[in-house]
């Protein structure tokens, strides 16, 4: 309401944050994952005498570089830069609640990147325990960047006291922040498996390929084994409605939900049938499906949690479209267009009631909804009549739980519907018609300040 | 028209908004030092580069200088994302609004980044596979970096003109939108390139004082060749931050010429500073090099005085309303100089004489 809206064509915005941000979760938590694989495969190397081992290791920290610093540090650069593009106003909130949250994380970046590459250069130039002692300064500010956004992340979904008390304290140690902690860890070391498997078969001495591929493979499993444990208690403080909707309330979301589990159990099957039971047998081909399969659950989950969070962006605080729940007063009574400032007309011209719907939809609904491409608005309204499709609009967040109400005046509502039925021009047969106009009239109000 | 600014965000300032704006300049000068080196160091490499088909002494500078900008990528990305924060949650409603209007170039700075820094790596990487291909990839990188100050240098004067955010929403297509440019516009940025190229210069010829035991010659050299981009660059600043001074506006301009006593002071000493480098750095390289850094955080002063001129007909800072999170703060604090010990701890055990291990025998 407050910013224009950008629409990235077929994508829509929150589709942009989607892709950087699954990426980027892939290899971040293989950043910290891998910085407490490297120390504690280094360590091992120095305790078993294994000087090949330790040659794998050097070359797993190239990779490690290669990966992380750069690919880890500008995709989290891009989920900043994109949330501040689709959601600034959900953004700036974010920002003030946690700026100093986010200076300590920068803190651990820093001390990260530059234990990241006096590891990787200093192999040579420091010795073997001052060398470890930098691997692990390195997982230490890794982890603790983890903890930091971690907390800010789960806020979103779970706020908490913050809501009453708006502390920083309260919204931090939100009621999510230590059971998403535990996933996200335990997420971090199979990842670390992964990646070392990947590695591990670009080795050429085939008894150490054999070790390490076995190794791998139990941290992979390790990992795998305390993510469902946390992950029910994570599960079992989500707001009722959240947990409702990825258990069957919404097909969509519970569909994704099922993948999320199977994806991880063919991960933990494939890798123990596979690199844990016969290693010698696997290669790099089967390295890479494996690490395929992982990110496909990485990205099932994240949508998953993404998808549980709606109708808000902040729970019980700001909607989707980052509408806060303590405005729709004002904006029911001034109207929709005259709250939003990126908008052409302030008014409803009867005259050009599908320009101003247009207008409506692009402050009330665009932050979710593109025209033809990802959530498609033209396909969720095909077949619906003009009277059918403003009966929707009426009863929003009633018909639909995943959904904003619709906020506005009633000349607004009608623009919007118009706007809504010119997309999809009639046919000849509509499926579908409302109740009696009328009928609702009253439920509008209420409709529209409930929550 | 009354130009159309959103309204700020209804949580209070975590700080008041004097502490948050030093914290906005203080960083940005830890991120600008690198970030000049970077952009300016890849420019001056790719000449080397192509210089260096016929001399041999100006590839090995790119050779050899080239291994030091994988960090130095790391630490401008890191060190900027701190001034953006705290640029966000005191100009929010500015930064977000001209970003969203030019969001397609906006977005576009992360895969460009993404793209120089694997270009610095590839050149350091494939340095033999590449062959006189190298200097290619150098150019790129150095246009992508010149592209991405571009973008950055457009979205910092765009948020400053809230009077053109509504008109160009109304005329072109949001995420499209660059904004008018105009003399000033074009200025900044030649001002900062050009600025850019004196820093890398400098940091060249400093940088080359640690191959002096390995390859003593190239160093000698390479610390005059430093040294005379240092003095040429800056030679070329005196005409064109002459020319961004005029092109400012008449009132900010007036600020800087004796309407506003410390503002004409800072830039007066900054200017001075960079004229002590210049006869400096020649003789004395550590003095030409302070004073160089002394120049910067001078001019980072003055940008944030002229934002804040800019803005001042439409908002003001320290209006809004402050609940001050000193806990956390001071957390950030102790943090701040706790990780900046542990990395002095690192580099110190990274660059001591003698910490060399041999090759072999640590595994034993």
């Amino acid at each position: 309401m407050n910013y224009p809206v950008w629409e990235p064509f077929m994508l829509g915005g929150g589709m942009v944050i989607g892709i950087i941000a699954i990426l980027h979760i892939f290899v971040s938590h293989f950043a910290v994952g891998g910085g407490l694989f490297l120390p504690m495969t280094e360590r091992k190397a120095y305790r078993e005498s294994n000087p090949a081992l330790l040659e794998y290791v050097k070359s797993h920290s190239k990779f490690f570089v290669l990966v992380v610093l750069v690919f880890g540090a500008v995709s989290g650069v891009g989920i900043w830069w994109s949330i501040g593009l689709v959601n600034p106003e959900a953004t700036a909130t974010l920002i003030h609640v946690f700026v100093w949250g986010w200076a300590i994380e920068w803190v651990f970046f820093i001390v990260e990147i530059a234990a990241a590459f006096i590891y990787y250069y200093g192999w040579d130039r420091l010795d073997a325990r001052t060398h470890l002692a930098v691997g692990w300064i390195y997982f230490g500010a890794a982890w603790l960047s983890l903890f930091i956004i971690n907390g800010i992340l789960t806020f979103m979904l779970t706020p908490g006291r913050w809501l009453e008390n708006q502390s920083f304290a309260s919204a931090f140690f939100n009621p999510g922040m230590l059971p998403s902690c535990i996933v996200r860890t335990a997420v971090s070391v199979a990842l670390a498996g992964v990646y070392a498997l990947v590695t591990a078969t670009t080795i050429r001495e085939m008894d150490l390929r054999t070790e390490v591929t076995r190794y791998a493979a139990k941290w992979l499993l390790a990992g795998a084994l305390v993510i469902p444990l946390a992950g029910i208690w994570y599960i079992s403080i989500l707001p009722p409605m959240a947990r409702e909707t990825s258990m069957g309330a919404a097909p969509p979301v519970t569909i994704f939900a099922a993948l999320s589990i199977f994806f991880s159990l063919l991960v933990v099957a494939f890798t123990f049938f596979g690199p844990y039971q016969h290693p010698r047998y696997f290669n790099l081909t089967f390295a890479l499906l494996l690490a395929v399969l992982a990110l496909s659950t990485t990205a099932v989950t994240e949508w998953v949690r993404e998808a549980v969070r709606k109708p808000y962006i902040i729970y019980n605080y700001m909607y989707a479209n980052t509408l806060r729940l303590g405005e729709i007063k004002r904006v029911e009574q001034q109207g929709v267009l005259k709250s939003a400032l990126w908008v052409r007309e302030h008014e409803v011209d009867p005259q050009a009631l599908v320009r101003t719907g247009e207008d409506v939809f692009r402050v009330e609904c665009a932050s979710c909804h593109t025209v033809n491409g990802y959530n498609s608005i033209r396909f969720a309204v095909k077949g619906w009549s003009e009277a059918m499709i403003d009966y929707q609009l009426l009863h929003l967040n009633e018909l639909k739980g995943f959904m904003p109400p619709f906020v506005g005046t009633e000349e607004e509502r009608k623009a919007l519907a118009a706007w809504l039925a010119s997309l999809n021009p009639p046919s000849g047969m509509m499926l579908t018609e409302p109740p009696a106009p009328g009928h609702h009239a009253e439920s509008n109000r209420e409709g529209a300040t409930r929550p | 028209m009354n130009p159309v600014i959103p309204a700020p965000v209804p949580v209070p300032l975590p700080a008041p908004a004097w502490l948050l704006q030093f914290l906005l300049v203080f960083t940005f000068i830890l991120h600008v030092l690198p970030m000049n080196f970077l952009l300016g160091g890849t420019v001056i490499l790719t000449l080397s580069g192509f210089l260096g088909c016929k001399r041999s002494r100006h590839r090995e500078l790119a050779v050899r200088a080239a291994r030091a900008l994988p960090p130095v990528v790391a630490f401008t990305i890191t060190l900027g994302v701190a001034p953006l924060l705290f640029l966000q949650l005191v100009y929010g409603q500015l930064f977000y609004t001209s970003s969203v209007l030019m969001a397609w170039f906006w977005l576009a700075v992360v895969f460009l980044v993404l793209i120089g820094y694997y270009g610095v790596y590839w050149f350091n990487m494939q340095q033999d596979e590449l062959g006189p291909r190298a200097r290619w990839v150098m150019l790129g990188t150095a246009l992508v970096f010149v592209l991405v100050a571009l973008i950055f240098s457009r979205n910092m004067s765009f948020m400053l003109r809230p009077e053109e955010f509504y008109a160009s929403f109304l005329k072109h297509k949001v995420g499209l939108i660059v904004g008018p440019v105009g003399a000033a516009d074009i200025a900044r940025l030649l001002h900062f390139i050009v600025g850019s190229l004196a820093v890398a210069g400098l940091g060249l010829a400093i940088l080359s004082r640690t191959w002096s035991r390995e390859a003593p010659d190239l160093a000698v050299w390479a610390r005059r060749y430093g040294v005379k981009w240092f003095m040429g660059a800056t030679a070329v600043q005196i005409f064109v931050g002459l020319w961004f001074l005029t092109s400012l506006p008449v009132g900010i301009r007036h600020l800087f010429l004796g309407g506003d006593a410390l503002a004409t002071a800072i830039l007066v000493a900054a200017i001075a500073l960079a004229l002590v480098a210049m006869m400096t750095a020649l003789r004395n390289l550590a003095l030409g090099g302070a004073c160089l850094v002394g120049t910067l955080v001078l001019m980072a002063v003055i940008r944030h005085l002229v934002r804040v001129a800019y803005l001042r007909p439409y908002f003001d800072p320290r209006a809004l309303p402050v609940e001050g999170q000193w806990v956390v703060f001071t957390l950030f604090a102790l943090l701040l100089v706790a990780g900046l010990a542990t990395v002095g701890w690192m580099l110190w055990k990274f660059f001591l004489p003698g910490s060399a291990r041999a090759a072999s025998g640590q595994a034993g």
